[in-house]
């Protein structure tokens, strides 16, 4: 094949493309995919009518094995609808139904103005037409109920997918209808697996992302307070998790009695609402940060090991925070892969809700521990950063027997009297 | 060869997300006929979304058209004839799935038509809704309405055929505004706002004493008052704010009366405490 000819195959791939990828999101089967792209070329070929035939007039049979479809009850047409569609959902000649007290017919159906029908009416697939009388309800299920001058209908009337027209005539009852849903979805429906990943994956990556893209940010712009805060992570991460939880727990008290607090003082009234915005904004300032945090020293921990096992790899906060987040979403993704599984899947999703939320106690523990990264009280951090020169580390061993016959710090100096002239 | 392969790792979820996003929209009507009913009470449980609710033509004791999302909410409709008893709206269905991704969809819209014949008791509480009502020539026996986060705007565009019993509001984080409230011919009317901005509306005739009992939290609330009226307000404020706009205090320190109160065809009592909010007094000639 030629790059012409191969140029000139990309719109019709791209146009078959196009009308598989609705029907791939819904399909369960491959099959499911080929008859509904088929189902959409037909329905845009010039000169095609997308509505299917209407099916010939007939009384629909009944038989004891039957799906019993009851009409006295109309007033939860969701339900009934979903069981009508079950049952109608076989070809017209091998459906069989049975109606308490009534009966039911496929195609267009119409009581004469001298008829009168007793008994609750389904009719499939066509109008309903009534001129006459009926003592009973009547649904349509894709059709519409048309009531005449001079029609009375002792009960209740429910079109699905449907209209009811009322050029005349009485209903002692209630009147309904309910559209054919925009898309085949029912809420009832158990989600298919592939759906299932597919949303999953959408919800997760999005959220991946978002997290990525803020802490690409937070590298970019508070560099240091997020590796003061990492830091805290690693050194401090069961006093991080216990304040964490504390944190938790204070939020709301905190919040309150800075309300009342400002409330008491009638002049910081004015500073509620200013108040009430910051407060939310630390709060999830605290809560994101620490978890890009977490996700900052998981990375740099995993790199730092794999260095050592001889990886040439560039050690910088993008990579930790990629890793980092990677394993915290390590349960996540399992769960889009495998969730759609019952009872395994409750559990996954437990799980990967379970370690979320540690990891973000964790982090936002130690971003209280930090504040907010300012302090490096709990970072593990010794030696100041000002100390941290080439020529202060030579002079000044910290390790092994140099550093052992160094004089204690807190003790004076050799030589060397304190000025009010005491030891 | 590594761009393109960022590139679609990048856009494929963004994609996919957009494509499964889809929801269900589906229509629900139900309309009854009016069989000669002469009372009915109505609940109208309204979750979110827009609501209308107008007069309904003759020959129809209620209809509602709702447009909804059938992922998230369920049509409520349902008539007890026995009572009378009718109950329309929306509920909202559990969630279900776990990460749920940004799903707003398209809210509810619902047109709520009520019959003009029949007396009514109407129970109206609303969620995060905004919502219409023109109660005018409806017939009213009592009404109660109750908003969430939501902005709601109740008219009496013409007299109530009938004497109401009593009128309650009830506002969370609301906006409410009733206006036409001489119209409804309501005795008493209750109000009860926590944080919200509510105006109420005297615009309308009546005759002899209507009584105002309202309570505010931390909101404004604006009190449009009818000229020819005599208008007696106690109040009970705390840290709040009250512009009296002509009223005259009297010697308890309580009280404000406009002048000529006593001998006025038409008379308002009003007695309001509020804490936290403002008071604002607004005269319609």
């Amino acid at each position: 094949m030629n790059t012409s000819r191969a140029l000139r195959l990309v719109p019709a791939i791209a146009v078959i493309a196009l009308l598989a990828w609705p029907a791939l999101l819904r399909a369960d089967e491959p099959s499911d995919v080929l008859r509904d792209v088929w189902t959409r070329i037909q329905q845009i070929a010039p000169g095609q009518d997308p509505s299917p035939n209407r099916p010939h007039p007939q009384a629909v049979q009944t038989s004891a094995d039957a799906p019993s479809i009851p009409l006295r009850d109309l007033s939860h047409p969701i339900s009934l609808e979903r069981s009508i569609r079950t049952a109608a959902s076989v070809p017209p000649a091998e459906l069989r139904l049975a109606i308490p007290n009534g009966q039911a017919r496929l195609g267009d159906f119409s009581i004469g103005s001298d008829q009168a029908v007793t008994g609750d009416l389904l009719v499939l697939e066509g109008t309903a037409d009534v001129y006459g009388r009926l003592n009973g309800n009547l649904v349509s299920w894709g059709g519409d109920i048309v009531l005449h001058p001079g029609a009375v209908i002792d009960g209740d009337v429910l079109a699905l997918a449907g209209q009811v027209r009322l050029e005349g005539g009485e209903v002692t009852g209630e009147v309904r209808t309910l559209s054919a849903p925009a898309a085949e979805q029912s809420p009832a429906a158990p989600t298919s697996p592939m759906r299932h990943i597919f949303r999953s994956l959408a919800g997760t990556t999005g959220v991946f992302l978002t997290l990525l893209l803020a802490g690409f940010g937070l590298v970019l712009f508070g560099k240091a307070p997020l590796e003061v805060t990492s830091d805290t992570v690693r050194s401090s991460f069961s006093r991080a998790f216990i304040v964490g939880l504390l944190g938790q727990i204070l939020v709301l008290p905190t919040f309150g009695m800075l309300v009342v607090g400002l409330v008491l003082t009638v002049a910081g009234i004015l500073l509620i609402p200013f108040v009430v915005i910051v407060f939310a904004l630390l709060l999830v300032a605290g809560i994101v940060g620490g978890a890009l945090a977490v996700a900052h020293a998981m990375g740099e921990s995993i790199t730092r090991r794999q260095m050592a096992q001889g990886r040439a790899l560039s050690p910088n906060s993008y990579r930790y925070l990629m890793v980092g987040l990677a394993c915290i979403f390590a349960p996540w993704l399992v769960w889009t892969l495998f969730g759609w599984a019952p009872v395994a899947g409750e559990l996954m999703l437990g799980a990967a809700i379970l370690i979320s939320w540690l990891l973000a106690s964790v982090g936002f523990g130690a971003a209280l521990l930090s504040r907010g990264g300012l302090k490096e009280q709990f970072a593990g951090r010794f030696i100041p950063p000002e100390m941290l020169t080439d020529e202060f580390l030579w002079a000044t061993p910290r390790f092994g027997v140099p550093a052992a016959k160094r004089p204690d710090s807190s003790s004076t100096r050799p030589g060397i009297r304190p000025p009010d002239g005491t030891r | 060869m590594r761009l393109p392969l960022v590139f679609a790792i990048l856009v494929a979820p963004a994609t996919t997300a957009s494509a499964v996003h889809g929801q269900t929209l589906r229509e629900y009507s139900s309309t009854r006929q009016d069989h000669g009913e002469s009372r009915l009470s109505t609940t109208i449980e309204y979750a979110g979304g827009t609501l209308s609710l107008v007069p309904a033509p003759s020959g129809i004791l209620y209809a509602l058209r709702l447009t909804y999302d059938a992922d998230r909410f369920a049509p409520v409709a349902q008539y007890d004839p026995s009572v009378p008893q009718l109950t329309l709206g929306t509920e909202t269905l559990p969630r279900t799935g776990g990460v749920r991704v940004s799903h707003r969809g398209t809210p509810p819209a619902a047109t709520i038509a009520l019959g003009t014949r029949a007396d009514l008791d109407l129970d109206i509480e609303l969620g995060a809704a905004e919502a219409t009502l023109e109660l005018g020539g409806i017939r009213v026996s009592r009404i109660k309405v109750q908003t969430g986060a939501s902005k709601t705007v109740v008219h009496f565009a013409e007299a109530n055929p009938i004497r109401c019993s009593g009128a309650e509001f009830s506002a969370g984080a609301a906006e409410l505004i009733v206006t036409g409230l001489g119209y409804s011919r309501c005795g008493e009317v209750d109000f009860n706002g926590g944080v919200g901005k509510v105006t109420l509306d005297f615009s309308g005739r009546w005759s002899g004493q209507m009584h105002l009992d309202a309570g505010i939290a931390v909101g404004e609330l604006v009190l449009r008052l009818p000229r020819r009226a005599g208008i007696k307000l106690e109040l009970d404020k705390f840290l709040a704010s009250f512009a009296p706009a002509g009223l005259v205090r009297s010697a308890d320190g309580r009280t404000w009366v406009s002048a000529g109160f006593e001998n006025a065809p038409q008379q308002l009592v009003v007695e309001l405490e509020t804490a936290f909010g403002g008071v604002t007094v607004e005269w319609i000639d």
